[in-house]
């Protein structure tokens, strides 16, 4: 199947994104099959931001695409305003004192899953390569963390990433993005990646 | 009531076929009815591997679209009565079956026999669907590289969300002498990541490329160490407790001593 819509991580959060020469009951499937094969990632509560392209459909059509997300319990929020300043500043904040609870996750992440989460996550179980966490807050990992980890994503400088053994091959803090090195020696101890005179730096977790 | 077992892997070329195989010839040898069955639509390996190609009349796809029967479509294998194959059709692709297709073909096949096992095709798409559909459990092969490990890994996750959890793992190719020198990775590593249980380990064996060119399992041949290998994983399937073989070849006269004394 050629995938004609795709839920895009940003700084602002998940947006949707079709292809727009494609018809409006083909979106609406796929839409439907993303949903339904990833009921664990889209938690109740997720905020889905549509991209602006949307205005090529009626008014009806519109309509029925909310629901839809709605019956997943996920709210499908107007493509950003188009004026000018700052579009993300206003929006943000009353997001994250709304939803800012913590997600735990009881499993191992496999490559290809994702978890993304207003608020902090914890997960019991491994972060495998290949996966990707994406929190507003803190991720904590209990076991060991080798794939993608995205803690503050919405901007938040203050957040960190603990994890009994550290091996992520890419962490990432608010905007800030560092990677392993090539050669990383196995960690001993449980450490925390935090953010320190703007650059993120690593440490034995206290 | 039978049971239905799924090999699959992901990546490719890691020998699900070659597993397929010896563990169907494996149930047939401890005198269980077993059939065999392709779902590698349109790229159809497990026929050559058992020899069993020029028998071929009716196909996978033509009982699912009603052409024959399902007793037509089935090849009884050359050596052993009680082990038989559904071969894949050739000239379709994998979209010619659907998964609701293919678990109602596997609720047919699990009346009638002791074990089914599907071979699944590489990916994780339409095909690698279609043959974990009817399955109660699943095997997953994989070799001591990382891109397999990688791949295993992804596969597991896929089946965990179709509800298929437990899956059991094979480590094939493994070469001892490497594993020793630190050159490959070793068992402990590979399940240190994919986190679930060991059916078994297969050593590097030569005869398995002169079996599966033959068109004979190796299984069935005495002295090959993989043929061992397979035997233990037949049996743990079965429920049996087998302990893994050693892959010691050469462990020097300390060794022995300590074999000897079972330290």
């Amino acid at each position: 199947m050629r995938e004609d819509v795709v839920f895009k991580g940003s700084r602002d959060g998940l947006q949707l994104v079709f292809n727009e020469a494609v018809e409006f009951d083909i979106v609406m499937e796929q839409i439907k099959a993303k949903l339904e094969s990833a009921v664990n990632f889209f938690t109740k509560g997720t905020i889905v931001q549509m991209s602006s392209d949307l205005t090529g459909f009626t008014q009806d059509q519109q309509l029925e695409l909310i629901h839809l997300f709605k019956n997943y319990g996920i709210t499908l929020k107007e493509p950003p305003a188009e004026q000018p300043g700052n579009p993300s500043s206003s929006g943000l904040p009353s997001v994250e004192t709304e939803l800012a609870q913590t997600l735990v996750v009881t499993r191992t992440l496999r490559g290809g899953q994702e978890i993304v989460h207003n608020g902090s996550v914890i997960i019991m179980g491994d972060v495998n390569p290949g996966a990707k966490v994406t929190a507003g807050g803190d991720i904590i990992v209990h076991g060991a963390c080798r794939g993608i980890v995205h803690a503050g994503f919405s901007g938040n400088m203050d957040a960190s990433i603990t994890a009994e053994r550290l091996l992520a091959s890419q962490i990432r803090i608010a905007n800030l993005i560092s990677r392993a090195p090539d050669n990383l020696d196995k960690p001993e101890r449980v450490e925390t990646a935090r953010i320190k005179d703007g650059i993120i730096v690593i440490g034995p977790a206290n | 009531m039978g049971e239905v077992i799924v090999v699959t892997s992901g990546k490719g070329g890691v020998g699900k076929t070659t597993t397929t195989a010896n563990l169907g010839t494996g149930f047939a040898l401890m005198g269980k009815k077993v059939v065999l069955v392709d779902a590698d639509i349109g790229l159809r390996n497990l026929d050559v591997v058992m020899g069993l190609e020029n028998r071929i009349v009716y196909d996978l796809v033509d009982v699912t679209e009603g052409n024959c029967r399902l007793k037509q479509a089935l090849i009884r294998d050359k050596r052993y009565e009680t082990l038989y194959l559904l071969p894949a059709a050739q000239t379709r692709d994998k979209t010619a079956v659907s998964p609701d297709q293919m678990r109602q073909l596997c609720q047919d096949l699990v009346q009638e026999f002791d074990y089914v096992i599907i071979d699944c095709p590489a990916g994780i798409e339409q095909g690698f669907k279609n043959a974990i559909a009817g399955a109660d459990r699943a095997v997953i092969v994989t070799t001591p590289e990382v891109s397999a490990v990688r791949d295993a890994d992804r596969i597991i996750g896929l089946l965990e969300s179709e509800g298929k959890s437990n899956p059991k793992l094979i480590v094939n190719r493994i070469r001892p002498k490497m594993v020793k020198k630190g050159d490959m990775m070793d068992i402990d590593d590979i399940i240190e990541i994919l986190a679930v249980d060991l059916l078994g380990i297969i050593p590097e064996d030569e005869y398995i490329v002169i079996s599966t060119n033959r068109g004979e399992p190796a299984i069935t041949n005495p002295v090959s160490l993989a043929s061992t290998a397979y035997k233990n994983i037949v049996r743990r399937l079965m429920g049996e407790n087998v302990p893994l073989m050693s892959l010691e070849t050469n462990d020097g006269f300390f060794g022995k001593i300590k074999k000897i004394l079972g330290m």
